[in-house]
């Protein structure tokens, strides 16, 4: 969940004080004691995500039935579900969810980092109660609002009516639903945003806004050529975070829509978690898995080479 | 923009106060509905129109998840994972991040690249194959095998927080330990972790908080009601939908999130005070 993404390079080779310690000094031991210390982690990472990895690489060229294996099949999986049309419609809603997510809560993450920045002693004490949200679970945010939405009795289609707008199904009409589970997932994620670019803004020199204001720049020209300028990589980096939480987010999904109606909430990952559940015929989902897998990947490297977090 | 802009005229920042409360009601309104809903009956829960707080606080909702039988076994189960999990997670860790900061020798990058590779694996991906596995060699429904599994979604940044921390002390402490005679174990038990505590704390605490509030791993390969955790009972209410009764959801919804509530004002301290000692590298 949150704030895991703060880290910075692990390491750096210079520091060790390799081959001078008692234990270290036998040239044999040397070659292997090191990774001995590694070993349990990469063990335990093997098992839980190496092997199954390779594994699901394997699943998606076998020809399956429920969840028995009937033999190699080649590409066929492949090529069943980058022909279907549900597949395809399964990357527009992941597109749609992760874009329009995303645009929300950076639109309003970065309001609320000016505007409590602007608020001296109340804006901090707001900043700690607005990043709490985060910290809920997925499945604790889709009961709040599940309830909240509740076409019968909810708050939110209440106050729809008060102003004459007919709320209708909420979650349960096919064009709303997905728009509806965007504004949660904003809802849920900005106040990340907004920590990371306060965090930004704070540690941008004032000699840059005094240096506009001598050349009598106003505010918006603060914003743009300073503010702006200088929490780009943070909001870019943060952009990505996100966008990777999106992509593999299911739990939300499940609790409020259980990827309906009409499949309108099916993203790449619900479409995977229901292969999984159902269990009908895994091949193609591990194929589904596979797309998932490679766009995270392909983020996570984009991730790492903009925050510089190489290692070794 | 800057603080420094407005800081000279109190009044100027009348309109961002009030916007700041604006950003707070749209962040905390949701939250205490849920928070006024657990306190109502549920007739007065579905009531047209709805009242702000309830017109009589009742507990009863509280108690009826106090009382339901299966209660007691889901949350002990969310706490034996979230703390196994993360127990396991610093098990090795802290071998692992310690040797990160302290070795030079060959593969270490390669080694460092493997972790930050099982990093970028979604643990969605991994469902079916991993469903998989554990069905041919009958581990479905086992507290252990989710344990572990929860706990390998947190080791790789367990050992990179472990790294930098233990790079933030300075190695003379280390050395003119050795002179006087520790052993490598000894140096890491007595003299690392007591300096590194505060970056310890802070990794616990985000694990924690993630393994409690995970719902997949649990839900797909512990469905048994005897292994699920609070988050799964909580989902499957959502399921039932014809019994669902919305105050006593919102009642579980406020049980279920109080470790993490709680938690939520010790994660501000041990950060800043994580960030603190990273600081002070040099």
């Amino acid at each position: 969940m949150s704030a895991s993404h703060s880290h910075a390079g692990a390491s750096s080779p210079g520091i060790g004080i390799t081959g001078d310690t008692p234990e270290t000094h036998n040239r044999a031991r040397v070659s292997w004691v090191p990774y001995l210390w590694f070993a349990p982690a990469i063990l335990v990472l093997f098992l839980v995500t190496l092997y199954p990895t390779f594994f699901v690489g394997w699943l998606s060229f076998q020809k399956t039935r429920y969840y028995d294996l009937t033999g190699f099949v080649g590409l066929a999986n492949y090529a069943e579900v980058l022909s279907s049309a549900a597949f395809w419609s399964t990357v527009y809603v992941s597109v749609t969810y992760v874009v329009g997510s995303l645009a929300g809560a950076v639109v309003l993450g970065m309001a609320a980092a000016l505007v409590l920045n602007n608020s001296g002693a109340t804006g901090s004490v707001l900043r700690v109660f607005i990043l709490f949200p985060w910290t809920l679970s997925m499945s604790v945010v889709g009961s709040i609002w599940l309830w909240l939405l509740n076409p019968s009795f909810g708050p939110i289609p209440y106050l729809m009516q008060l102003t004459g707008i007919d709320p209708g199904l909420m979650l349960g009409d096919p064009s709303l639903a997905l728009p509806l589970i965007i504004v949660v997932t904003a809802w849920w994620s900005f106040p990340y945003v907004m920590v990371m670019a306060t965090a930004a803004m704070q540690s941008i020199p004032k000699e840059l806004y005094e240096a506009v204001e001598i050349d009598g720049g106003g505010p918006l020209i603060k914003f743009r050529y300073v503010t702006l300028t200088q929490i780009l990589p943070t909001l870019g980096s943060t952009a990505l975070t996100l966008s990777i939480m999106y992509l593999t987010l299911m739990t939300l999904i499940i609790v409020m829509t259980g990827g309906g109606p009409l499949g309108s909430t099916t993203t790449l990952s619900f479409e995977a978690f229901r292969g999984t559940v159902q269990a009908v015929n895994i091949g193609p989902t591990a194929v589904v898995s596979i797309v998932v897998l490679l766009i995270n990947v392909a983020l996570g490297v984009v991730y790492t080479r903009l925050t510089g977090r190489v290692t070794g | 923009m800057s603080a420094a802009v407005s800081s000279g005229r109190p009044s100027g920042r009348v309109p961002a106060i009030l916007m700041s409360f604006l950003f707070g009601v749209i962040v905390l309104g949701p939250v205490f509905w849920a928070l006024a809903t657990s306190f109502k009956t549920e007739v007065e829960a579905v009531a047209v129109p709805p009242t702000l707080w309830p017109s009589k606080a009742t507990l009863e909702n509280y108690f009826k998840v106090f009382r339901d039988q299966s209660f007691a076994r889901d949350l002990f189960n969310s706490v034996i994972y979230a703390v196994g999990a993360v127990a396991l997670a610093l098990l090795v860790g802290i071998p692992a991040g310690y040797a990160a900061a302290r070795f030079t020798f060959k593969g270490k990058r390669a080694l460092m690249l493997v972790i930050l590779a099982t990093s970028m694996v979604p643990g969605v991906a991994l469902l079916v194959p991993t469903y998989y596995l554990l069905d041919s060699v009958g581990l479905l429904n086992s507290g252990i095998v989710v344990t572990i599994i929860l706990s390998a979604r947190i080791i790789p940044q367990t050992v990179w927080f472990i790294a930098n921390f233990v790079e933030a002390v300075p190695v003379e402490i280390e050395e003119s330990a050795f002179m006087d005679g520790a052993n490598r174990f000894e140096i890491i038990w007595n003299l690392i972790l007591p300096l590194i505590r505060p970056g310890i704390a802070a990794v616990a605490t985000i694990g924690i908080v993630t393994t409690w509030n995970d719902y997949i791993t649990v839900a797909v390969f512990a469905p048994d009601v005897a292994k699920r955790t609070l988050q799964v009972a909580l989902v499957n209410q959502v399921f039932d939908a014809v019994g669902i009764s919305w105050s006593y959801m919102m009642a579980f919804v406020v049980i279920a999130s109080m470790p993490v509530i709680l938690m939520f004002g010790l994660v501000q301290k041990w950060f800043i005070s994580g960030l603190t000692a990273g600081a002070v590298k040099g």
